[in-house]
């Protein structure tokens, strides 16, 4: 059963996270989901496909880390080599929660942050703390609670993204063949990317529209950040010593 | 100028017509050509709605016509049907736990490799471990554990297990109608046909209506069911009876909505042997709809009836299986002589019937109109030799169609009725399959006895039904290939471990049925 607490500064008076990066705290991801907000960032250093929810059969886009489960080729000596971390995964151990409240008679929601309290990267010794000493939020959680804004209202705008690619059928299945250093062949299936033929014939007043509500630049951005599957294979190499 | 084919008038709704304006449509490409298709119907008259189970042949037809299978799935109350399972057929028990149900599966899915190598004379020495279906393909044991054909990933009419569906005729019958003529361009009259009118060649020149009058075309197609109005009470094509071969010439027809909403739903057609016949249980997603097929020769309707109420009893209790209304549908057993004829074709029930024991009727329904639209006549010169290739292929089917249902019969070791006896008497039975029968003692059926022809069951379907009725091979004594025999047992040991891991990934067809209903299959 998952742990999830309201951050508060009385329960979580002597909170802290501790920002190290490994498998232990869980990096051992080979993507993450991601979203037009924050494609920018992440095409200046991760390859930007699009995979199924294996629950509900829904794309959505997500940031590479490596080629096979458990790899992330961006994590050395307990740090993300990298200084973007995109936001899905770098909001961990925090949640996203909706809490109805009452203001003069009329029921109102807010969102409010949640605390997964078994996440490994929550204890008392060592990190970020949470709160300062007279219990104001210190910047770390105030730089949390804006990134977790950010996160809430960009994956809107990524399911708006996505039923739109669907809609004008812009996804294509492709297999991506990678070869390392070794001549070793790998082959990585289940990923989706734009049909850049398809792209190339939408009307005018289409590309238009997509271009007044920031999806052309987001289309754009994930055929940008391909060239980043270069890099990727270097980080491989460069991992097996090849 | 005259002889070119341009107007299709199909005669008669429900699902014959609609599927075949639809694929007819859909070929001819309407709205870029010169092609018509009207459709007349009557509104006077009431589909009988019978084949709730398809081939996997609907899928290719579905994609073909341009209906999404989310929309498919979601008007037709559908399901996904991975084969029929047979229970009671046999006639014997046994103490081995591999056959202590009298119960075998055909699948939809062909043996693994089934082009390369025919593994049944390598599954016959381990007959006592493993029943051959499981042997051969992952589906019958993910059949059995209610697992559903493929994932919510998976894209629309892509599947991990052969499927094909189960479905409301009714529902789909419209949902046909609607896309014909919204879609597809298809001409709807609501009518009632009066007359018929050759020309003096004999051609059919046009039909007359009560209220629209005359509807002349090139080419007409007979699509009323029982009726059979043009190809019947028109030109007076001979009927062939089959009763002879096929006994059953009744159902009684009984819907049975769930209780529980989220009611597991079986992935194959329950087939269940009675001492008169079989009981069909097809599992939709909204209720069941369960029918008795019997010979009228062997059995009372009322004893058929009762046997009926008592198969649906230990399911839905004793006081709802008596109250559900049922109906009778009384048919002949056999098809036309002939079912292209001039300018007219006889497709779905005009064309013949036979008891739903492989749900033929939808997919001869595919087949006719496929070959239609693809060999679509351009001129009268030319539509004699069409004919004729259509009237041979068609007669085959149905020909194997017999056959192939008397092969479930024939090998069963059931004394209980006297209909059982008469099943296994050779004079019940085509010469065909006595040959095929005699053949089989020494050789393993596989892709040769069906060479020269396109046939509607492959070879594979008879080894599913033989070995599951307890068939047995006695093969001459042949050069043993070490090779093919390391094969065909990495085979059966892959087959084993490919079970496991998709029993694994694998939800429940209600699962995955509300999945589809929430989020829909993606079309890649």
């Amino acid at each position: 059963m998952p742990n999830h607490t309201l951050v508060n500064n009385i329960d979580h008076k002597d909170t802290k996270i501790n920002t190290e990066r490994s498998a232990a705290y869980g990096d051992d991801i080979w993507f993450t989901q991601t979203f037009p907000a924050e494609y920018r960032s992440v095409q200046a250093y991760y390859p930007i496909f699009f995979t199924k929810d294996e629950n509900t059969g829904r794309f959505f886009s997500v940031a590479l880390f490596g080629f096979q489960q458990n790899e992330n080729l961006f994590i050395k000596d307990n740090r993300w080599s990298v200084p973007y971390i995109p936001l899905t995964h770098a909001r961990t151990p925090f949640l996203i929660g909706e809490q109805a409240l009452m203001e003069d008679g009329i029921e109102k929601h807010q969102r409010v942050l949640f605390l997964d309290e078994d996440h490994p990267r929550v204890n008392t010794e060592q990190g970020e703390p949470l709160f300062l000493e007279f219990g104001a939020n210190a910047p770390y959680l105030e730089s949390m609670a804006d990134m977790m804004e950010v996160l809430h209202h960009g994956i809107e705008d990524h399911n708006a993204f996505i039923d739109m690619l669907v809609e004008l059928e812009l996804l294509e299945s492709f297999t991506l063949d990678v070869e390392l250093n070794d001549r070793s062949q790998h082959q990585m299936l289940g990923f989706y990317t734009i049909n850049e033929d398809k792209l190339a014939a939408l009307s005018s007043e289409v590309i238009a529209k997509l271009h007044q509500n920031g999806h052309l630049q987001a289309i754009y951005m994930t055929l940008a950040s391909q060239s980043n599957v270069t890099r990727l294979i270097q980080l491989k190499n460069a991992q097996l010593g090849l | 100028m005259d002889n070119l084919i341009n107007r299709v008038i199909i005669v008669g709704g429900g699902s014959a017509g609609w599927l075949t304006a639809c694929i007819l449509a859909a070929e001819l490409d309407l709205s870029n050509s010169n092609y018509t298709v009207t459709l007349v119907e009557s509104s006077d008259i009431n589909p009988i709605g019978v084949g709730e189970g398809t081939w996997p042949t609907m899928r290719a037809t579905l994609k073909k016509i341009g209906i999404s299978e989310n929309e498919f799935i979601n008007c037709c109350d559908a399901s996904f049907k991975q084969g029929s399972q047979f229970n009671d057929w046999q006639g014997r028990t046994s103490t081995n736990p591999v056959y202590s149900q009298d119960s075998y599966i055909h699948p939809f899915t062909v043996p693994v490799e089934f082009q390369n190598i025919n593994l049944a004379p390598h599954w016959q020495p381990y007959s006592e471990q493993v029943c051959f279906a499981d042997a051969v393909s992952t589906q019958s044991v993910l059949a059995k554990q209610g697992k559903a054909p493929k994932l919510i990933t998976s894209p629309e009419y892509s599947f991990i297990g052969n499927y094909g569906y189960h479905l409301d005729a009714g529902k789909f019958s419209g949902l046909l109608k609607k896309h014909a003529i919204n879609k597809l361009n298809v001409k709807h009259v609501i009518d009632n046909v009066t007359e018929i009118h050759n020309d003096d060649s004999g051609f059919i020149n046009h039909i007359e209506t009560e209220k629209n009058g005359a509807i002349a075309g090139d080419i007409f197609v007979d699509c009323t069911g029982f009726a059979s109005l043009l190809i019947g009470k028109h030109y007076n094509i001979d009927f062939i009876n089959k009763q002879d071969q096929l006994f059953n010439n009744t159902a009684i027809a009984i819907q049975t909505p769930y209780d529980d909403p989220n009611q597991d739903i079986a992935s194959c057609t329950l087939s269940t042997a009675q001492t008169n016949g079989w009981i069909w249980d097809i599992g939709l997603q909204s209720r069941r709809g369960v029918g008795h097929v019997f010979s009228s020769d062997h059995t009372t309707t009322d004893a058929a009836e009762i046997q009926l109420r008592q198969y649906l009893t230990p399911t839905i209790g004793i006081k709802q299986a008596e109250a559900l209304p049922a109906r009778t549908i009384n048919f002949t057993p056999g098809y036309r002589e002939k079912f292209w004829h001039n300018n007219c074709l006889a497709i779905g029930m005009s064309a013949g019937f036979i008891e739903p024991l492989e749900a033929s009727a939808l997919a001869l329904i595919e087949q006719s109109a496929n070959f239609l639209a693809e060999q679509f006549p351009k001129n009268r010169a030319i539509m004699p030799i069409i004919a004729k290739r259509y009237n041979q292929t068609t007669s085959q089917h149905w020909t194997q169609i017999i056959e192939f249902l008397k092969l479930h019969y024939v090998l069963t070791k059931r004394t209980d009725s006297q209909y059982w006896l008469d099943n296994v008497d050779p004079k019940s039975m085509p010469d065909s399959l006595i040959e095929n029968l005699e053949l089989w003692q020494h050789q393993y059926p596989y892709r040769l006895d069906q060479a020269g022809y396109n046939p509607l069951f492959p070879a594979a379907s008879y080894q599913y039904v033989m070995f599951g009725m307890g068939f047995k091979s006695n093969p001459i004594a042949k050069r043993q290939d070490k090779q093919i025999e390391q094969r065909a047992q990495q085979l059966f040991n892959e087959n084993r471990l490919r079970t496991q891991q998709q029993s694994a990934v694998l939800t429940s067809n209600r699962d995955l049925l509300n999945k589809v209903k929430k989020f829909g299959f993606a079309k890649i």
